[in-house]
């Protein structure tokens, strides 16, 4: 909020229209209620001098006193009220309300961030530390993960112990702090359709499904002069290189766990098109967290998202 | 005649009873609505401590984006308002402040959560999610219960987008006559830089829309 509700008008008239309206529209309230009162006269009610309609008349019956009372009630309310907020024109104050939201924040920031720097394997072992992950799971990750973390087309599954960036504790910790997104080569310029359907029924036979054998054989080669640099040299991923190739995310092929889907035309569309190359290739990546939950969240995030797969 | 009478005289003239009717329920809005029109903090791109916010008029994609979002109805589900209450800034991000909308015309605010709240979904989640999320919510989110858009994978029309934004200038948008003229121009731009030289669908442009909401405060809560 601004510091000052004055410095926030384009001028300080409307300080005193405020007030002025306020204080105009009490005290004709308070002449109303004035010029209106009548005391209860005894006996039968008075007819009203006009007729209506030939014969409609209508009795003129004051209010009840206590009824009275509640109007001046409500006038004295008003006053007391504007007063006590403040509200009275630009009179403003928030009574607390922001440092009060100020430290409630401040103190569930600690909460989490006595987390931060906590080892994520051994946070993983910890009942408690693991619920708290799982529900910050459900509310940040369901969208694109599951709520079950077994993913869907295009996000991958977190339980399955197979990982495209590496499993450990700590590379689990830095996909979700920093964000991912795999780079393929757009493969439409440089492969022929022909070339890139047999890759495609290569990379299907690597995980036992059908293909053409023909097919296969050829697009054997075509894989180890294209995709062995990423994939590594048997189809297994960057990640079976070695660590240093694990930040490539290249999936391993071998083993039918599929991100994008495992029939010929996926394969085919993938290949020809890229991920994340250019502006024709699919993209899609995860996004960093760091910046919005901060490393204290993120850190139980992962010991939640590493425990899924330990269990079997 | 004991008694005094005077509501009389307003009772038994129509025209006076009207203004008098009138001047009592136009208080309030007079103190509480008007002087809202003469705060920088709700007419100009400030956030709640006075720091300038990067807040620009819709860009013609974003536009057409915006007007699908209104037609398919959006709104009935999902506000763009996130209150200051910290269960709000904890799932999406900072409190929405009034310099966020001074371009919106008619601002989709809501009253009705179904789904999420969008005010800060820009940027959230990838525009590849949006697209599978919106051809079949569940494709993405098993249990999700809104309803699948699949028509809107059809071209955009854009035929009338320089007479939209000609509309919202008249309502106070600052849409300058140069971007007015090269709004073709700069929808081609956004084809060949974002979708590859392939014509924006309606998809496109309402995730155009989605990827720009709320992002002046990101990161911050
Ligand atoms: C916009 C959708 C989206 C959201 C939201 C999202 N992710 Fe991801 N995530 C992805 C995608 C896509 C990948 C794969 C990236 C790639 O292929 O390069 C991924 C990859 C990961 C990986 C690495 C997996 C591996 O095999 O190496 C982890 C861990 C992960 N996400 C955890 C999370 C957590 C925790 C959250 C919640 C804070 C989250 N994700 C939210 C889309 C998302
Ligand atoms: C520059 C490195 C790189 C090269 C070269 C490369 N890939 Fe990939 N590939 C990747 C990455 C990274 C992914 C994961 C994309 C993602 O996460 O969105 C991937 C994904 C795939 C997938 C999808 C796997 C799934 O689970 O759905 C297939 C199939 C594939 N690549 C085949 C190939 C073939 C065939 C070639 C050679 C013609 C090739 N790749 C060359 C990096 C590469
Ligand atoms: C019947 C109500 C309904 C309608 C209409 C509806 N949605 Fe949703 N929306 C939901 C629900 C429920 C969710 C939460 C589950 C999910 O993610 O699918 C959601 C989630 C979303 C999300 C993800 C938000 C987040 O932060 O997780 C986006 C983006 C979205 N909707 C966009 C749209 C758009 C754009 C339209 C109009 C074309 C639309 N919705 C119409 C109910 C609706």
């Amino acid at each position: 909020m601004l510091d000052s509700i004055n410095a926030d008008f384009t001028s300080s008239f409307w300080g005193l229209y405020v007030a002025g309206l306020v204080t105009i529209s009490l005290l004709v309230c308070v002449l109303i209620l004035v010029l209106n009162m009548t005391s209860r006269e005894t006996g039968a009610p008075q007819v009203q001098a006009h007729t209506w309609d030939e014969t409609l008349q209508e009795y003129n019956n004051p209010l009840p006193k206590w009824w009275l009372y509640l109007f001046w009630g409500t006038l004295v309310f008003a006053v007391v009220y504007l007063a006590v907020f403040p509200g009275y024109g630009t009179a403003n104050d928030d009574r607390g309300a922001r440092a009060e939201y100020a430290k409630e924040t401040e103190k569930f920031q600690q909460v989490f961030d006595k987390y931060a720097k906590v080892d994520v394997a051994a946070l993983a072992q910890q009942p408690e530390a693991v619920a708290t992950g799982k529900r910050l799971f459900l509310t940040y990750c369901i969208q694109c993960h599951g709520s079950n973390a077994k993913g869907s087309p295009g996000f991958p599954d977190l339980t399955d112990n197979d990982w495209l960036y590496g499993g450990e504790a700590d590379t689990v910790k830095t996909s979700i702090l920093e964000g991912r997104a795999g780079v393929m080569n757009a493969f439409g310029a440089v492969l022929s359709g022909d070339e890139i359907k047999d890759v495609a029924n290569y990379v299907r036979s690597l995980s036992g499904l059908s293909a053409d054998a023909a097919r296969v054989q050829r697009g054997e080669a075509v894989f180890a002069a294209n995709c062995t640099v990423c994939h590594g040299p048997d189809g297994k991923g960057a990640a079976s290189m070695g660590a240093a190739f694990a930040a490539l995310g290249a999936p391993n092929l071998t083993d039918n766990v599929w991100l994008y889907g495992n029939s010929e035309a996926k394969i085919i569309e993938g290949v020809t098109r890229g991920r994340n190359f250019d502006n024709r290739s699919l993209k899609n990546a995860m996004p960093a967290w760091g910046e919005f939950l901060g490393e204290g969240k993120v850190t139980l995030l992962a010991a939640y998202v590493h425990s899924l797969s330990q269990k079997k | 005649m004991a008694q005094s009478n005077k509501h009389e005289a307003i009772e038994r003239n129509v025209f006076f009873l009207i203004v008098l009717t009138l001047l009592a329920v136009s208080v309030g809005g007079l103190v509480e609505i008007v002087p809202l029109f003469f705060q920088t903090s709700t007419t100009t791109a400030v956030d709640d401590k006075g720091n300038k916010l990067d807040v620009k008029p819709y860009d013609p994609v974003r536009l057409v984006g915006r007007d699908i979002y209104i037609r398919e109805g959006c709104y009935n589900c999902h506000s763009q308002m996130i209150r200051p209450f910290r269960a709000e800034t904890e799932r999406y991000g900072h409190f929405s402040v009034a310099g966020e909308f001074i371009y919106d015309h008619p601002f989709q605010w809501g009253s009705k959560r179904t789904g999420p709240d969008l005010a800060r979904v820009g940027g959230r989640y990838t525009s590849e999610w949006h697209r599978t999320h919106l051809i079949n919510p569940r494709d993405v989110v098993e249990e999700s219960n809104m309803p699948a858009f699949p028509w809107l994978n059809r071209p955009a029309d854009f035929s009338d987008v320089q007479d939209k934004m000609r509309a919202l200038r008249q309502v106070g948008v600052p849409y300058s006559d140069e971007e007015i003229r090269t709004a073709d121009a700069t929808i081609k731009a956004y084809q060949n830089e974002e979708l590859g030289g392939i014509a924006p669908t309606e998809l496109d442009a309402l995730i155009a829309y989605l990827q720009g909401l709320g992002t002046a405060l990101r990161n911050v809560r």
